[in-house]
């Protein structure tokens, strides 16, 4: 049956692939808003997999700065330049 | 059987990471949007902090569960320290890796406030537009 | 959908090209086995000597080795990343350095009062979490600068759910931030010098840095808080860099705020020379 190393390594392989459709996202899309709500996404899958790596001191910096300050600051900063992207 | 699957699954995770670094990077060169540059920056930094964290993993022996380089026994013997050594995941990418972050948030904080600098100035951030008014105002001054 | 460039192709194909040239040598076994099947020898020596006590020349009384490899083993490395930080939020002050410490002309009046009341709440919560991941930091995971990161959310909501107009009006203003930023770095930077005073004491050799019993000098910084490995200098390096993270992040958010007819002021006169 399944034992417990399986699972960690299962879940490592699924968290990584399910990244690589949200940054594609976030690099095409010409809205910007878009654009920082799927980054945020993906930082939140390499939350996922720090975490089930062993690296708890990790976990504990990259939540508060890449999710939480970065997207707040990206949007302070998009509400002042503008919104869409000129192709 | 148990390690195949552990070792197909882990260089799916380095090929995956190895994926979103040249998109990343196509992302920097080829946008010409200030703020996109930005974020395919922060995202590409993030990843590289991942590959070097997922160095620094071990192989699961049947019968040992790994744990994080924590030592739990305030007063440990010589047995309890020899199960720590064969149980530890590898402390020293996590001490760098706790740099790196602080060094790149410091980086991306002054990047954003550069871009609105620019944009106040130019009041634009697309980057083929900025080329264009810039040659405009060198040709005026240098004729 | 618009039409596919040819660049657009060249691109795509680049990429591949990009991924395939660096997965080929991974899958040939140049990263070594993977995963590695045992960790390296010099992770095994900071291991085995963090909270060993019958090896007392490189023990540093913190059973976390994380913080003790980032704040005891290689702390030069830290002190140059905390110079960093410290450089970075000054450069980004400095664009605005005409405006900076002045009150704000836009009159807001924040969010609703339920958005208020619950907020003021939750702000001493995190308050709270973040002063105990700082203070623990050499018993379990967090420190210095995880502490300060989760501490500094409460500053950030406040500028947002009460307006800025009374954030300046009250004593989370831009001087005060200033002033215990400024404490806390020089503490951090006087800690190493701690044990010269003691050369005074009677204490024969000393190093700067040190933190615990080394083979040629005795000094030591105390092991224990009531009956809990203390760390020695690991303790007060995580206090002082915490509150220094604190003030940077409210420093760099309340820069941002401005509204735009004072920001406008920052750039006057940049026309006339370029």
């Amino acid at each position: 049956m399944l034992t417990l190393a399986d699972l960690v390594f299962i879940m490592l392989g699924i968290s990584a692939l399910v990244t690589i459709p949200a940054t594609i996202l976030a690099i095409i899309s010409r809205d910007l808003i878009k654009a920082v709500i799927f980054s945020a996404l993906q930082s939140t899958f390499y939350a996922l997999m720090f975490y089930l790596l062993m690296a708890p001191d990790i976990v504990l910096v990259y939540i508060a700065v890449s999710i939480g300050f970065m997207s707040m600051i990206l949007i302070l900063l998009i509400k002042k330049v503008g919104r869409y992207e000129k192709y | 059987m148990g390690s195949e699957l552990h070792i197909a699954m882990y260089i799916t995770v380095i090929i995956s990471l190895y994926i979103n670094i040249a998109v990343c990077i196509y992302g920097i060169i080829s946008k010409p949007n200030l703020v996109k540059k930005l974020i395919s920056l922060t995202i590409l930094q993030d990843s590289i902090n991942v590959f070097l964290i997922l160095i620094g993993y071990r192989l699961w022996r049947p019968g040992i569960i790994l744990q994080p380089p924590i030592l739990l026994d305030w007063s440990p013997t010589s047995e309890a320290l020899k199960q720590f050594l064969e149980r530890a995941v590898d402390p020293l990418p996590q001490a760098l890796v706790l740099t790196a972050i602080v060094i790149g948030l410091a980086v991306n904080i002054f990047l954003a406030t550069t871009i609105l600098h620019v944009y106040r100035h130019f009041k634009t951030v697309d980057m083929d537009e900025i080329g264009m008014l810039k040659r405009v105002v060198i040709v005026e001054e240098t004729a | 959908m618009r039409n596919i460039k040819a660049r657009d192709i060249i691109f795509i194909v680049l990429i591949i090209l990009a991924v395939v040239v660096l997965a080929l040598p991974t899958l040939l076994g140049s990263l070594g086995p993977l995963p590695p099947t045992n960790i390296r020898s010099i992770a095994i020596n900071y291991l085995n000597a963090t909270y060993n006590q019958l090896n007392p020349g490189l023990w540093t009384s913190s059973p976390e080795a994380v913080a003790a490899i980032v704040w005891d083993y290689r702390g030069l490395d830290t002190l140059f990343e905390t110079a960093v930080f410290y450089s970075a939020i000054i450069a980004a002050l400095v664009l605005y350095r005409d405006i900076l410490g002045e009150k704000d002309v836009l009159k807001g009046r924040g969010l609703s009062i339920v958005v208020q009341r619950a907020t003021a709440i939750s702000m001493v919560g995190i308050l709270v979490v973040g002063a105990a991941t700082i203070l623990h930091g050499q018993l379990t995971p967090g420190g210095g600068f995880q502490g300060g990161a989760i501490a500094a959310v409460a500053p950030v909501i406040a500028i947002v759910v009460f307006s800025r107009f009374l954030i300046d009006r009250s004593r989370l203003s831009y001087k005060h931030l200033l002033l215990v930023r400024n404490i806390a770095l020089a503490c951090i930077a006087l800690i190493p010098l701690v044990p010269i005073i003691s050369l005074a004491i009677g204490y024969s050799q000393v190093f700067i840095f040190q933190n615990q019993v080394k083979a040629v000098s005795n000094f030591t910084f105390p092991q224990i808080i009531i009956d809990v490995p203390m760390g020695g200098t690991i303790w007060f390096f995580n206090l002082f860099e915490g509150l220094a993270v604190v003030s940077a992040f409210s420093l760099a958010v309340i820069v941002i705020f401005y509204s735009e007819d004072m920001s406008r002021k920052a750039i006057e006169g940049e026309d006339i020379g370029f």
